[in-house]
């Protein structure tokens, strides 16, 4: 059998809430990160906030929650988070959410390859039958990247998004078990 | 100034807990009325654990981003119903929840007189730019009703039920502040 926490430039981790605690405090200063991340207003986290909601959620670890490190293979920097959400289990439906905090490794093939490495994960170990994103539409990077990694676009929610003093688009994307089997034969 | 409260055939209401555990309890047991509503597997819930529910919603008392109805028919007073709406504060925009427990109401144009006075509370009270909604295309019932409202459908999720042995798509309507405005004019869905 294949390693399937690992791909050709990253592999999978663990999260070792000390060390991520530190490194999601700086990624935060980083206000373009945390825009292209998530709807959210932008905060700024101190090491001691985010190591102890860390510690709190790792130590709860639930069924539908799979949350790793994305670690560089060549000197095993970290890079970034990457986790898949079951929250339809019936349908066998998870969403996946990932970002690379470093910003120099971006637009450089990292966050293809991890998204490849989850999809194997999620397809062959979870046994999903569907992995569910979304991405606003100003964020042209990630929507390539998943378009490499083979989802299809589903849909647009018109003006969701108000930032910068205008509306945005929010766009979903899906791949189905049959396509990511068709895709890795 | 318009009436929030009443449209042409309902009206919004707020109930007692128990008032309201008492019918919940009655359309829960309704297999098909579940089914339409989400995507969570099918439950059966007491009435007690309802009404301690529905008690806890009340105790928690108002909350900016959420706004729950129900409803009841003008004629008879009939509880038949009930709709949720939540807003995000940051980017003002609303998801409504809708059902109508009462399955002999369905089709007779309640549910899209519900959700046009969802519309003018989300648009001209809680003025939010836009209002989304999810379905399952399983429901051509609710799809018609809320193109009537002017709902639009914006995607398709697919795949994403597995019921009765198929694979059936979600989809999910927006409609935005200036196609609500220009619906209000004259302008058709
Ligand atoms: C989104 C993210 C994971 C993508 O990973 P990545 O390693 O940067 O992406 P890749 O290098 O694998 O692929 C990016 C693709 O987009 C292209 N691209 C880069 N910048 C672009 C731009 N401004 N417009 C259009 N395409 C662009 C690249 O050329 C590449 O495509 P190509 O291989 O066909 O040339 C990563 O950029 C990231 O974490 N960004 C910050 C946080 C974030 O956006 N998270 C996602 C939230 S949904
Ligand atoms: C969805 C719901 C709120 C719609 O309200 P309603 O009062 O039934 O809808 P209306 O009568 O106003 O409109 C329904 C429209 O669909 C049409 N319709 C009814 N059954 C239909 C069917 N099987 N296929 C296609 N169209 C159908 C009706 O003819 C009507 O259109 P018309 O006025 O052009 O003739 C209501 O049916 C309901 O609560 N159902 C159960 C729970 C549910 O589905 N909730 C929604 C979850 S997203």
């Amino acid at each position: 059998m294949k390693n399937i926490l690992t791909g050709e430039l990253v592999r999978l981790s663990a999260l070792d809430a000390d060390e991520i605690g530190r490194t999601f405090a700086r990624w935060g200063r980083d206000s373009e990160f945390q825009r292209l991340l998530n709807s959210n207003v932008a905060r700024m986290a101190s090491a001691k906030n985010a190591q102890t909601w860390l510690e709190k959620e790792l130590d709860e670890q639930p069924v539908n929650l799979h949350w790793f490190g994305i670690r560089k293979l060549d000197d095993d920097m970290l890079l970034g988070d990457i986790d898949l959400y079951v929250y339809n289990w019936s349908a066998r439906d998870a969403f996946v959410g990932l970002g690379i905090g470093e910003r120099e490794f971006w637009g450089k093939g990292y966050g293809t390859d991890v998204m490849k490495v989850i999809l194997r994960y999620g397809f062959t170990e979870v046994n999903l039958k569907r992995v569910t994103l979304i991405v606003f539409e100003y964020n042209p990077r990630a929507i390539r990247s998943y378009e490499k990694a083979g989802f299809r676009h589903e849909g647009r929610m018109r003006g969701v998004l108000n930032k910068e003093g205008r509306r945005w688009d929010m766009l979903t994307m899906g791949i189905l078990r049959e396509e990511w089997m068709e895709q890795n034969k | 100034m318009k009436d929030l409260f009443h449209g042409e055939f309902v009206r919004l209401t707020a109930e007692d807990p128990d008032v309201r555990a008492k019918i919940e309890v009655h359309w829960q047991r309704d297999s098909e009325y579940r089914r339409l509503l989400d995507s969570e597997p099918a439950m059966v819930v007491s009435e007690k654990w309802l009404k301690d529910w529905f008690e806890k919603r009340n105790e928690e008392g108002f909350s900016p981003n959420r706004y729950v109805f129900s409803i009841r028919t003008l004629v008879e007073e009939k509880l038949i119903g009930f709709f949720s709406l939540w807003v995000d504060l940051i980017h003002s925009e609303a998801w409504v929840g809708i059902g109508i427990g009462e399955r002999e109401f369905w089709g007779k144009g309640y549910g899209t007189d519900m959700m046009k006075l969802c519309l003018r509370y989300a648009f001209t009270e809680l003025n939010v730019h836009r209002v989304s909604l999810g379905l399952h295309s399983y429901n051509p019932r609710a799809l018609k009703s809320y193109e009537k409202a002017g709902f639009q459908l914006e995607g398709c999720t697919r795949k994403d039920t597995l019921r009765e042995g198929k694979r059936t798509d979600g989809f999910w309507m927006g409609i935005l502040r200036e196609e609500w405005l220009a619906m209000q004019n004259g302008a058709k869905p």
